[in-house]
């Protein structure tokens, strides 16, 4: 809300600097989001003085010399000025040595083209004041020579835009701030006083207005009309004018100004009705009927719903309550008769019509966060009093009341002990005390019979935000000022707890992933629906859509981290960075059996791209390179991938290269893994030249919950190991871990309790010549070790034996000898 | 006999100038040491030496060995050393870049999410996080926040349809989901499950319904503070945030309380910093952080003796504070991921 200064000082004393004030709103909790300064700003240095001669200057044709005196006792000084505006004997503004004038422009003496001058003679721009920068300002009216500038033009508002949380409706006017600043600064609060009597003169039979309804009590609890005979519609006086200009406001006419001027006043709206515009002498406040439509004053014409509550006559709709009037019941210059409003409207009620409407006015504004009902009669009779003022006329009758004034007004118990408490220092009972009475909150003591101390608030019905003790807690605060609230150590004691384990595995998942040359990103969690299909099932995009999405393009939750890696990669090679390995963690949101899983993701992207520009290169990455990192990350989560079955991805997830990438595990159960290469013609639609090789793991937070167990130290045998090798011919679909599996579990029957085979690991894969098409040759290592004794020959060949003899009964396997 | 010696190991010694390979060392070795060789021919001589020229000519004859020996020795090392330059090949040039690539890097948001936590940590707090997708009720409800409220808007927060189900993320009712525009939804949730005292900080991406622009994002993240027990004060909420600025500024970092509303906290401020560190920004105060004391609604909705407990919060944005750490002057580049721009934050 725009905060004149001059408006200002109709009710308080405010002798402070525009800086002060400042700095004052702000402090108390009125974020000044910009400092307005119209007319001239202060000019100390810039007087009247008048030009006595006016040569050419010798070495610059469009520069002139001039001698100019300033009233002083002294020579006259010497200027040089561009202008040509201007007869010797005209009295214009000079800013002398020193003076700094807008814009931080500071007047030097100073040689121009070989002649000395000091000062200058200035434009009305370079003061600061609307009109040219072309031409000196001649001071028509011939002020006394060597007066202060600031004398001629009298001084300038300063207008502050300040912040008004929601919380108080009641700072929506220049009261509101002007209380405020006066309990911040100690200063007297002053409110607008009547000139005028405002009851009728003489009973009058021919009433403006017979009835006032409320049909809708809940959302309108009180109405007050007043009506006024024989205004003159005309300009408002300059004071009335410049008061809504400084603010922004356009002036129109008297009356609309004055209901105007009082809602930027008091926080009231009101609402002037041409009473001869009224039909049936009637008001009826009541709910929109199903068809009705008005035009509003903005010249819209606006369909109404049934929730909304309007002002209507006996035909139709006048006003839509607390809104906009309609140009149905406006007042014009033809106005004669009047018709003021002034009411209390349900927050609730007009928020909603307001939004419905996309109509945001400042009446609705105020209305919609609540405004003062013990202040409706009050904004109305202040207006009336302006009307008799402004625009003449005489009060026509009674005021019309319909509804009853809701009683807002509470008391609170306050323990002043409670208050130093909250606030962790000392303020006196005093302070306290004296800090709520300048916000005009009745503040009362009493004794109990135990001699016990009591304080009770009486909070106004403008400040329905102060509910409870610690409310006012706030309030005290804020007056006595943050800038007192003491410095002091940091209240620090030790927890049992930690970080929680997700945050825990998250962090050494990214570090292990920089480690290995990969670049964090982040990218958005919202996506299209588009691609959500073409990666995925179709059934998971309903399942994933928002129900409010701002763009087609951002329109459901992101299902997998791949995609924005993809668009990583992609903005990088088409900006020739050379970034070919990104990882992203974040959430994710899988659709499973028609419900939504809200998903810990980490995942990476490499790309090897189509041509490698380096004097070396290393083998390029592969399946097998995702494979590892994807169950090294699983194991920061304390996951053995190795124990799971690595399987195909399933084929409704397009994502993935056939028969170049798999899975591991099943996010339902807890976590789920898939690596590989990316699909190449998925690649090829996305417009990505080269292989993606991608990694991605997936763990529901429950499951991450708690760290993974410490492990158990296991001695080590200080016994040598023995090793064999085995070679055998397998079918070529079965997964070689089948096989190895098989071998381990031979080879643990082999060596019972007696010692240990250790390690069975694949050292060769062969397929091709002199091997049968569907076979291929598998070789393992094998390591057997004993915990107590250095193994014979004979016990480890007669374990081997068995191996063998085991493997040979399995019909799909031959032992390579 | 003397100068035989003297001949076998000047020949020797000229020799072995022609032995390049491991067999041309087997073959001289023979040719001076071997059953025939020349050493060997004049040891089987020493028997017909006279008695008293015995112990000298024996001297001698170890000498010569053992300086033949050398001879080999030196040979064998050499020709060692020419067989590794071979397979090591020609030597290396040390000024070319290796192609393993530089090390990565944490995204600059993660960086400054991280370092706050740390000064967090320092005092006693742990990190928690919570779901993205949330209700209403964890997120607006039981925050104090009126069923009416513009935060609410289908305008300024995107929802899930009403039929939506996500099997993690626990209802209070039938409330609908949302994403969360702030993550004191996870407080609520750390509180439903801890007793007081509670000292946690709560980082993670939020959302709001806003268009993107240079300070605006689909998404953003910010990191939430929750600091609750017996007799906490405004004083309390002071000290603990000059000291976060003081830490993530520098010592000559001040802070300022502006009066705020915020429905969950009351009183509630906005945090300003003034820092000369920050040369760019002078020494302006800038807006920094949210903060107030629990209102006492908040506590009853987590079932919290209100007149037992009081505490304060404070939240504030990463992306904000990383634009001004860095200098980073427009947030879109966060989500870009240039690497250019990534490089810059690898440490």
């Amino acid at each position: 809300m725009k905060i004149s200064t001059h408006w200002l000082r109709r009710y308080i004393d405010l002798n402070r600097t525009p800086e002060e004030v400042e700095e004052a709103l702000t402090l108390i909790g009125f974020e000044v989001e910009g400092v307005e300064t119209t007319g001239l700003p202060e000019l100390p240095e810039v007087v009247v003085g008048e030009v006595l001669a006016s040569e050419p200057h010798p070495n610059a044709d469009r520069l002139s010399v001039c001698q100019v005196t300033v009233g002083d006792d002294g020579e006259p000084h010497t200027i040089v000025c561009g202008a040509k505006n201007y007869r010797v004997g005209d009295r214009v503004p000079v800013a002398l040595p020193g003076a700094v004038l807008p814009g931080a422009f500071r007047i030097k003496e100073s040689k121009l083209r070989g002649v000395r001058s000091s000062g200058m003679l200035c434009s009305a721009g370079e003061l600061g004041l609307p009109g040219g920068e072309h031409g000196l300002l001649i001071l028509e009216n011939r002020p006394d020579v060597g007066s202060p500038i600031n004398a001629v033009f009298p001084g300038g508002d300063v207008v502050y835009d300040v912040e008004i949380t929601p919380n108080r409706p009641d700072c929506l006017s220049h009261i509101g701030i002007a209380r405020e600043l006066a309990a911040y600064f100690g200063l007297d609060l002053r409110y607008p006083q009547f000139r005028h009597a405002l009851a009728p003169e003489d009973e009058d039979d021919d009433r403006l207005l017979d009835d006032v309804t409320v049909d809708a009590e809940t959302d309108c609890p009180l109405y007050l009309a007043h009506t006024v005979r024989g205004v003159k519609i005309g300009p408002s006086p300059d004071w009335l004018r410049e008061a809504l200009l400084a603010v922004g406001l356009r002036p129109i006419n008297n009356v609309v100004d004055i209901t105007n001027f009082v809602l930027l006043e008091l926080g009231q709206p009101l609402h002037a009705f041409d009473a001869a515009k009224i039909e049936g002498k009637k008001l009826v406040v009541r709910h929109a009927r199903e068809g009705e439509s008005i035009v509003t004053l903005d010249e819209k014409e606006r369909s109404l719903s049934r929730s909304m509550l309007v002002i209507a006559d006996a035909n139709k709709p006048l006003v839509v309550a607390g809104v906009m009037g309609s140009m149905d019941a406006e007042v014009d210059d033809t106005t004669v008769d009047l018709v003021l409003e002034s009411a209390y409207f349900r927050a609730g009620s007009i928020r909603r019509t307001s939004r419905r409407l996309g109509l945001s006015t400042d009446s609705s504004y105020r209305f919609e966060r609540g405004v003062d009902p013990r202040g409706v009669r009050y904004a109305a009779q202040r207006a009336l009093d302006l009307i008799l003022e402004i625009a003449g006329g005489s009060v026509a009758g009674d005021e019309i009341q319909a509804g009853e004034e809701p009683v807002l007004e509470q008391e609170i118990e306050l323990d002043f002990d409670y208050v130093r408490r909250r606030a962790g220092f000392d303020i006196t009972d005093e302070i306290i005390q004296g800090i709520l009475e300048s916000l005009e909150l009745q503040v009362s003591r009493r004794e109990t019979s135990d001699m016990e101390v009591r304080w009770s608030v009486g909070v106004p019905s403008f400040r329905t935000d102060l509910e409870e003790p610690i409310d006012l807690v706030e309030e005290i605060v804020r007056v006595h000022g943050t800038d007192k609230i003491p410095e002091s150590a940091v209240r620090s004691i030790g927890l049992e707890a930690d970080d929680d384990f997700q945050v825990v595995f998250n962090r050494r998942a990214a570090e292990y992933l920089a480690g290995r040359h990969f670049h964090e990103t982040y990218n958005y969690s919202l996506r299209s629906g588009d691609e959500l299909g073409l990666w995925f099932s179709n059934a998971g995009v309903d399942a994933l859509k928002l129900s409010n999405p701002l763009s087609a393009d951002q329109s459901h939750l992101r299902w997998s981290l791949i995609p924005g890696l993809l668009d990583v990669l992609k903005l990088n090679r088409h900006r020739k960075t050379g970034g070919v390995r990104f990882f992203e963690r974040g959430r994710t949101f899988r659709e499973c059996d028609g419900e939504v899983l809200e998903v810990n993701s980490v995942a990476f992207v490499i790309l090897n791209p189509p041509e490698i520009r380096f004097w070396k290169q290393r083998e390029p990455a592969d399946f097998y390179t995702a494979k590892n990192l994807v169950f090294n990350l699983a194991r920061l989560a304390g996951i053995d991938l190795e124990a799971e079955e690595v399987t195909p991805v399933p084929m409704f997830n397009s994502a993935w290269q056939e028969g170049h990438s798999a899975r591991a595990g099943d996010v339902s159960r807890g976590f789920e893994a898939r690596m590989g290469l990316l699909s190449l013609p998925l690649l090829k639609a996305y417009d990505l030249e080269g292989i993606v090789i991608a990694g991605i793991l997936e763990i529901l937070p429950e499951k991450l919950a708690e760290p993974p167990a410490r492990p158990v130290f296991e001695p080590l045998s200080a016994y040598p190991a023995a090793e064999r090798d085995l070679a055998l011919l397998a079918p070529r679909e079965e997964p070689a871990e089948n096989v190895r599996r098989k071998l381990a579990a031979a080879g643990e029957k082999a060596v019972g309790d007696k010692f240990r085979l250790e390690q069975v690991t694949p050292f060769d894969l062969y397929e091709g010549a002199g091997i049968p098409e569907d076979r291929k040759s598998l070789a393992f290592g094998l390591t057997f070790r004993a915990p107590d004794r250095t193994l014979t020959e004979d016990e480890v060949n007669a374990a081997f034996q068995v191996i063998q003899d085991e493997l040979e009964n399995e019909p799909a396997y031959r032992i390579r000898k | 006999m003397e100068d035989k010696l003297q001949a076998i190991l000047d020949g020797a010694k000229r020799g072995a100038k022609e032995v390049v390979t491991r067999a041309d060392l087997e073959a001289f070795k023979a040719r001076l040491v071997g059953p025939k060789g020349e050493l060997t021919q004049v040891a089987k001589g020493m028997g017909a030496v006279p008695k008293e020229d015995k112990p000298r000519l024996g001297r001698r004859l170890n000498e010569v060995k053992k300086e033949i020996e050398a001879v080999f020795g030196e040979l064998l090392g050499e020709i060692e050393g020419r067989e590794l330059a071979d397979r090591l090949g020609p030597p290396i040039d040390p000024s070319l870049p290796s192609p393993d690539g530089r090390r990565g890097a944490l995204h600059p948001l993660a960086q400054v999410r991280e370092e706050i936590c740390s000064i967090f940590r320092k005092i006693g707090f742990s990190v928690v996080e919570g779901p993205e997708v949330e209700t209403e009720y964890y997120c607006f409800d039981a925050l104090n926040t009126p069923s009416d409220h513009p935060a609410r808007d289908l305008q300024d927060t995107y929802y899930l349809p009403e039929n939506a189900r996500f099997r993690n993320v626990s209802k209070k009712n039938r409330e609908r989901y949302l994403l969360r525009t702030h993550t004191s939804s996870v407080q609520i949730r750390h509180m439903l499950k801890t007793k007081p005292p509670v000292r946690v900080v709560s980082p993670g991406r939020c959302f709001r319904r806003d268009t993107a622009d240079a300070t605006h994002s689909a998404n953003f993240h910010q990191i939430e503070g929750l600091y609750v027990d017996e007799d906490v004060s405004v004083k309390d909420l002071k000290a603990l945030l000059d000291y976060f600025i003081r830490s993530l500024l520098g010592k000559d970092a001040r802070t300022r309380f502006r009066p705020h509303f915020f429905p969950y906290t009351e009183p509630s401020f906005e945090v300003d910093f003034s820092s000369s560190h920050l040369r760019k920004l002078g020494s302006r105060w800038i807006e920094i952080a949210g903060c107030g004391m629990v209102h006492p609604a908040v506590f009853d909705a987590v079932d919290y003796d209100r007149e037992k407990y009081s505490g304060f919060a404070f939240g504030m944005g990463i992306e904000r504070i990383a634009m001004i750490l860095y200098g980073v002057d427009d947030i879109r580049y966060f989500y870009q991921n240039d690497l250019r721009f990534l490089q810059q934050f690898a440490r």
